[in-house]
């Protein structure tokens, strides 16, 4: 159903530690701490959302961070002359897509809840439908979902189901991936360890990643 | 992805919502299939907040070997110290 994550493993490497030079490459000028940690996090989520390609929630992602100011400089540097035609490539949302205000959802809910409290006010027998409230909690934990998934708002149903998977096997490659990128530099800080010969069967990957100079070769995939 | 109608079946609906679930680390646990609708969405949004959470204490992590680091190249640093 979805692209296997192999691929987009070595696009994410890449992407990823372009992202960490470009901030490093900030250190020349008085940056703070936050700063620092923003550009790395934000270097993370872009190159996951680029490993992906086009998806929903990649455009929301990549739009959402996009728009934010502070991050041009750095969307500049990692994109470079091709920021134009990726920020279009990425915009979101698309013009026939209006954002769902669900607003029958919200009068339903009201309505249930307020006579739900009604009925218990007036101390009769408890006659609340519980699929009443299952429905009701359903849907607040919908809306909370929508929030969390980038892109979710314009979204329902099978449509949200099948974005949040995608969603959420793209933040576990993520996690991992940094995970990995860690403890390669837990490696290293302690050069009086014994290495094993799959950290430098792993090294040796790194570095023909690190240094190939075609940036955007996955794009010409995609 | 265009956002045109077209009919989902309910067998793509399951095989969505058990993928989800395989996912999930809760359900790993337990085995059985308990799945309602409310306990599946409560998971996985609890299991999106600790992600992020992760990405964002690795990102805080990462900063602070960065800093360490000398040079402006801090992967050619990390890949020379794992092939030495």
């Amino acid at each position: 159903m979805h692209a296997t994550k192999e691929f987009n493993k070595k696009g994410f490497f890449k992407q990823f530690l372009l992202g960490l030079r470009i901030s490093k490459s900030f250190t020349t000028n008085p940056i703070s701490i936050e700063q620092r940690k923003n550009s790395i996090k934000l270097s993370s989520d872009l190159a996951m959302a680029f490993a992906r390609g086009r998806t929903h929630w990649t455009r929301a992602l990549i739009s959402k961070l996009g728009g934010k100011e502070e991050n041009t400089t750095m969307l500049k540097g990692i994109m470079g002359r091709r920021y134009g035609i990726l920020m279009a490539i990425y915009s979101y949302p698309l013009p026939h897509q209006k954002v769902q205000r669900g607003k029958k959802i919200v009068r339903s809910y009201r309505f249930c809840s307020g006579a739900n409290k009604r009925r218990a006010l007036k101390g009769s027998c408890n006659r609340v439908s519980p699929s009443i409230v299952a429905r009701n909690l359903v849907n607040r934990r919908t809306k909370v979902l929508k929030r969390l998934v980038p892109g979710g708002e314009l979204l329902n149903g099978s449509s949200l189901l099948s974005e949040t998977l995608d969603y959420v096997i793209s933040l576990k490659a993520q996690v991992d991936m940094m995970k990995s990128l860690w403890k390669a530099t837990q490696i290293s800080s302690s050069r009086n360890v014994e290495l094993d010969p799959s950290a430098s069967c792993q090294g040796r990957k790194l570095l023909m990643l690190a240094n190939s100079k075609d940036e955007f070769q996955l794009f010409k995939k995609s | 992805m265009s956002s045109q109608r077209r009919t989902i079946t309910d067998e793509e609906i399951r095989e969505l919502i058990s993928k989800l679930q395989t996912l999930l680390p809760e359900s790993r646990r337990r085995g059985a299939n308990r799945a309602s609708a409310s306990k599946l969405l409560k998971e996985t949004c609890s299991y999106i907040r600790s992600l992020h959470r992760e990405v964002a204490d690795l990102s805080d992590r990462l900063s602070d070997i960065m800093e360490t680091m000398e040079g402006d190249n801090p992967q050619v640093e990390i890949i020379r110290s794992l092939l030495n």
